[in-house]
C-alpha cells in the first residue's frame, strides 16, 4: 500500500460523498414522484444511510486495503448517482445516463478484491468486463449515445450531452441486451462469491464471508430488479422496483457491517495477540506461540519453526526439523527485511492472505521473537550437548582401544617374558645360587608388572562393561572393590555412552567416599535412573559425574544424602 | 597327560608348551585362533585344552566361547581358561555347561607351573579350578543377600578353597582341620545348597558355580 497516494482518500471521500448526497437530495425533492425507492422522505433517508455507512466502511479499512476502500467508497457514490437518471436531474443528467448501473460492478469488484487483497482469477476477471461492460457500457454509454430525450416524449428532460443520433429502437434493444446481461452476472457473481466462501480456510471464511455475502445479496437484488425492468427494456421506479431499491439500501447497509465485523475481528486477533505477549512475557512456555496461533488460525496440525544462522530449521523445543510441509499442507515463510526468520508449516490456503500475515507477523513480533530467540537457545544447547556427548564418546573409545592394545600387546609380552625366565632358570648350573636368585627375582618383578598392568587396563576401560553392559559391569566392580553393594539392576543392554556414564558416576562415588556405596538401578519409560547411596554426598565433589551425566542429557542431584542420576536411554 | 594350547601370542604359547613339556605333559596340538581349536580337539581328544579367552578372529571372548563349545561336544575333554580378566562371570559360564573338568586362571600364574601342573591334573579329574585371586575378591564382597547367606563363615570359607580346587586334604592342612572335620563340612555344604540330588562327581563344581554366582 502506497502511504502518500492513500492519505487523501478519506477526506475526498467524505467530501465527495457530501457533494453528491446534495446534488442527490436536490434532485430528488425536486421531483420526488421519480425517485426510484419512492416519494416518502424515509426512502431518500434509507438511500442516504446505505451510502454514508458505506463511505464510514471505506473509511475505516483504506488503511490496511487502499483499493478495497476505493471501490467502496466508489460504490457509494455510484448508488446515488442512480437517482441522477431523471428529467429533474439538470446539469447531472448525462453523469445519471452513464453511470446509473455503475455501483453494482463496482460493489462486484470490491466482494471480489476483497479485504484480503486476493490476486484476481481469471473467473473473476471475465465477470469484472462483463459487469461493467454491461452496466455502464451497455446500459451506460452506449445507451446514452442513442437516447434522444426530447424525441422519445420527453419534453422536460435536460440535454443528453453524449448523444450522437437518436435511435429509440436501438436504445430499446440495447436496454434489453444490458439488463439481460446484468441478470447474467448477477447470478454468476453469486456462484463464484459463494464457491470461494466455502472453499476458504475457516479462518479466512471468519474474515470475508461477511462482506461477500450482503454483496451477493445486493447484486442479486439488482439483478431481479434487471429481470423485472427486461420487458421494457429499462429500469424504472413501478412498486417492485422500489421494493428492490430499498432492499438494496439494506444490502449496502450490511457490507458496511460486515466491513466494520471484519475490521472488529482484526483488532480483537491483535489484542489476543497483545495479550498473549503479555502472558508469556513472564514465564514462556516452549510451544506457546505454535499453540496460539494454531488456535487462532483454527489448524491443529500447525507447525512453527525458526531458522537458525546456520540455515537449520528449529522447533520452538530447538529440535532441529525438516521445512517440508505434509500432503495437503504448504509451508508460509516470515521474513524480516528480507531475510527467512520464521516459517509456518500449515494447511493449504490458511495463509494465502498477505494481510492476515502481515497482521500476525506485526502484533505477534514480540511474542515470536521471544520464542525464536529460545528456540535458537536451546538448539545451540543441544548443539552444544551433542558435542560434549561426542567429545565424552571419543574419551571411550580412544580408552577402550587403549584397552584393548595394553591386553592383546604388552599384557601378553610380559607374560611370556615371565615364561622365559622360568625356562631360563632350568638351565642355570645347580651351584650358582646368586643367579638363581636373580632370575627369580626378575620373575617375580615381571608377574607384578603383569597384575599392575591388568589393573590399569581395567581402570582405562572394563571389557565387561562393553562386552556383557551395566549390571555385568557393576557386579564384576564389586567384585573388585568389595564396599561397592549392587542391589537391583535391570538386566539387558542400554546405549553404550549412557552404560559407561552410570558406571562412571559409581566408580566416581566409591572414590568420593570410603563408605560402603549401594547401588539401586531401573529402567522406567525411557529414561535410567540410578540411587546410589554414599555417605554424605555434596555437590561441589560431582561436578565430573555431573559432566559425565550431562554429556547423555541426563541430571544428576543430591538429596538425602544420596546421588539420583537420570539419564534418557531409549536406544 | 596330553594337551592342546590355544594363544595367539606365539611367544607366551611356545614358552607355556616348553615349561609344560619339561614338567613331563605332552603337548600335541598348538593354534592361535579359536577356529582351528575345535577340530584341533577332534582330532586330537588331549586331556586337557588350555585355552586363551580372548582370541582371533572377534578378539572379544572367542576363546570362552570355543571352550564352551568344546564341553558341550567333549564332556570328557577338560578345559583350562587363562585370562587376564578377573571376572567370575567368565568362570562361572565356563561351569555352566558340563560342570566337571574345567578350570579358569589368571594368565600372570601361568609360570608357576606348579599351580599350573596342579590345576591340568585335578581338571583331567573332573574338578574345577578357580584363581585364587577371583575367589578372595568373591568373599570380601559385601552382597545384599544371597544364596550363600544359609552358609556359617567356617562353611564359606571351607567352599572358597573348594573352589580354588583343593581337595579335602589339602582344605585340612591349610584350615588346621582334620580330614574328617572338612568332609562333614563339605558334606553339610551340599545338603544347604540342596546338592545331595547331584552325581557325587558334580556335587563340588555345582556348589563351586553356586559361590561364583552368589553376587
Amino acid at each position: 500500500m502506497s502511504g502518500r497516494r492513500a492519505r487523501w482518500l478519506p477526506l475526498f471521500a467524505v467530501a465527495a460523498a457530501v457533494l453528491v448526497a446534495a446534488v442527490t437530495v436536490a434532485i430528488v425533492r425536486r421531483e420526488p414522484e421519480l425517485a426510484l425507492a419512492g416519494s416518502h422522505p424515509a426512502a431518500l433517508a434509507t438511500e442516504l444511510v446505505a451510502a454514508f455507512l458505506l463511505i464510514a466502511a471505506s473509511i475505516a479499512t483504506w488503511r490496511s486495503s487502499t483499493v478495497f476502500a476505493a471501490l467502496l467508497a466508489a460504490t457509494a457514490l455510484a448508488w446515488l448517482v442512480t437517482e441522477w437518471n431523471t428529467p429533474a436531474a439538470g446539469p447531472a443528467f448525462t453523469p445519471g445516463l452513464v453511470l446509473y448501473a455503475a455501483w453494482p460492478p463496482l460493489l462486484a469488484a470490491a466482494a471480489l478484491h476483497g479485504l484480503e487483497q486476493q490476486r484476481p482469477s481469471r473467473p473473476a476477471a471475465v465477470l469484472l468486463v462483463v459487469a461493467f461492460g454491461s452496466g455502464v457500457g451497455v446500459l451506460g454509454v452506449a445507451s446514452a449515445a442513442v437516447f434522444d430525450p426530447a424525441a422519445q416524449g420527453c419534453g422536460d428532460c435536460p440535454t443528453n450531452q453524449l448523444l450522437l443520433a437518436g435511435a429509440p429502437a436501438l436504445g430499446g434493444t440495447l436496454g434489453q441486451v444490458g439488463l439481460a446481461l446484468t441478470a447474467g452476472w448477477a447470478v454468476m457473481f453469486s456462484v463464484l462469491a459463494l464457491a470461494r466462501i466455502i472453499r476458504a480456510s475457516p479462518a479466512r471464511r471468519r474474515w470475508s464471508a461477511p462482506v461477500l455475502v450482503p454483496a451477493v445479496a445486493a447484486v442479486l437484488l439488482w439483478g431481479a430488479d434487471a429481470v423485472h425492468g427486461l420487458e421494457r427494456g429499462f429500469v424504472s421506479n413501478d412498486p417492485t422496483d422500489r421494493t428492490l431499491r430499498l432492499a438494496e439500501a439494506g444490502a449496502l447497509a450490511l457490507v458496511a457491517v460486515g466491513v466494520a465485523l471484519a475490521r472488529l475481528r482484526a483488532r480483537r486477533t491483535r489484542a489476543a495477540l497483545a495479550q498473549l505477549v503479555l502472558d508469556i512475557g513472564a514465564a514462556p512456555l516452549p510451544g506457546e506461540v505454535r499453540a496460539w496461533l494454531a488456535d487462532s488460525l483454527d489448524d491443529p496440525s500447525l507447525a512453527l519453526l525458526y531458522r537458525l544462522d546456520g540455515g537449520e530449521w528449529v522447533d520452538a523445543d530447538g529440535h532441529e526439523t525438516a521445512l517440508r510441509p505434509p500432503d495437503g499442507g504448504e509451508t508460509t515463510r516470515g521474513r524480516v527485511a528480507g531475510q527467512d526468520v520464521f516459517a509456518i508449516i500449515h494447511r493449504r490456503g490458511l495463509l494465502d492472505d498477505p494481510t492476515l500475515l502481515s497482521e500476525l507477523v506485526t502484533t505477534a513480533s514480540l511474542a515470536l521473537e521471544h520464542d525464536r530467540l529460545h528456540a535458537i537457545c536451546r538448539a545451540r544447547l543441544e548443539q552444544l550437548r551433542a558435542s560434549r556427548a561426542r567429545i565424552v564418546a571419543a574419551a571411550d573409545a580412544q580408552r577402550r582401544e587403549l584397552e584393548r592394545d595394553l591386553h592383546d600387546g604388552a599384557q601378553q609380552r610380559l607374560v611370556a617374558v615371565a615364561l622365559a625366565i622360568r625356562l631360563a632358570r632350568r638351565k642355570i648350573a645347580p651351584d650358582d645360587a646368586a643367579m638363581e636368585t636373580r632370575l627369580a627375582a626378575a620373575e617375580d618383578g615381571v608377574r607384578a608388572a603383569v597384575v599392575a598392568l591388568r589393573d590399569v587396563a581395567h581402570g582405562l576401560f572394563p571389557a565387561v562393561l562393553a562386552e556383557e553392559g551395566l549390571a555385568a559391569a557393576l557386579e564384576e566392580l564389586s567384585e573388585q572393590v568389595p564396599r561397592l553393594v549392587p542391589r537391583g539392576l535391570p538386566p539387558g543392554r542400554f546405549p553404550s555412552d549412557v552404560e559407561s556414564a552410570a558406571y562412571f558416576a559409581t566408580l566416581e562415588s566409591l572414590r568420593l567416599t570410603e563408605d560402603d556405596v549401594t547401588v539401586d538401578a531401573s529402567a522406567d519409560r525411557g529414561r535410567l535412573c540410578l540411587v546410589i547411596g554414599a555417605g554424605n554426598q555434596t555437590d561441589s565433589a560431582m561436578l565430573q559425574i555431573q559432566d559425565r551425566v550431562g554429556a547423555v542429557g541426563g541430571t544428576a542431584t543430591v538429596c538425602d544424602g544420596q546421588l539420583r542420576v537420570e539419564m534418557p536411554c531409549a536406544s | 597327560m596330553r594337551l592342546v594350547i590355544a594363544d595367539d601370542e606365539a611367544l607366551l604359547r611356545e614358552g607355556l608348551a616348553r615349561v609344560l613339556e619339561d614338567s613331563g605333559f605332552e603337548v600335541v596340538g598348538r593354534c592361535g585362533d579359536a577356529e582351528t581349536l575345535l577340530p584341533m580337539v577332534e582330532a586330537h581328544r588331549p586331556d586337557v585344552a588350555i585355552v586363551d579367552i580372548r582370541m582371533p578372529p572377534g578378539h572379544g571372548d572367542d576363546g570362552l566361547v570355543a571352550a564352551q563349545e568344546i564341553r558341550r561336544r567333549h564332556p570328557d575333554v577338560g578345559v583350562l581358561v587363562l585370562s587376564h580378566y578377573l571376572d567370575s562371570r567368565y568362570a562361572a559360564r565356563l561351569l555352566e555347561e558340563v560342570p566337571a573338568g574345567a578350570g579358569y586362571l589368571l594368565k600372570d600364574r601361568v609360570s608357576e607351573v606348579a599351580v599350573v601342573a596342579d590345576a591340568l591334573r585335578r581338571i583331567s579329574q573332573g574338578d574345577c579350578v578357580i584363581d585364587p585371586t577371583i575367589v578372595s575378591r568373591l568373599v570380601a564382597r559385601k552382597r545384599a543377600r544371597g544364596p550363600l547367606d544359609v552358609l556359617t563363615p567356617r562353611e564359606r570359607e571351607v567352599l572358597a578353597l573348594v573352589a580354588e580346587g583343593r581337595s579335602n586334604g589339602a582344605i585340612g592342612e591349610q584350615l588346621f582341620l582334620s580330614r574328617k572335620t572338612v568332609d562333614s563340612y563339605v558334606s553339610q555344604i551340599f545338603t544347604k545348597l540342596d546338592l545331595h540330588e547331584s552325581p557325587e562327581a558334580n556335587r563340588r563344581v555345582l556348589a563351586v558355580l553356586t559361590f561364583l554366582r552368589s553376587g
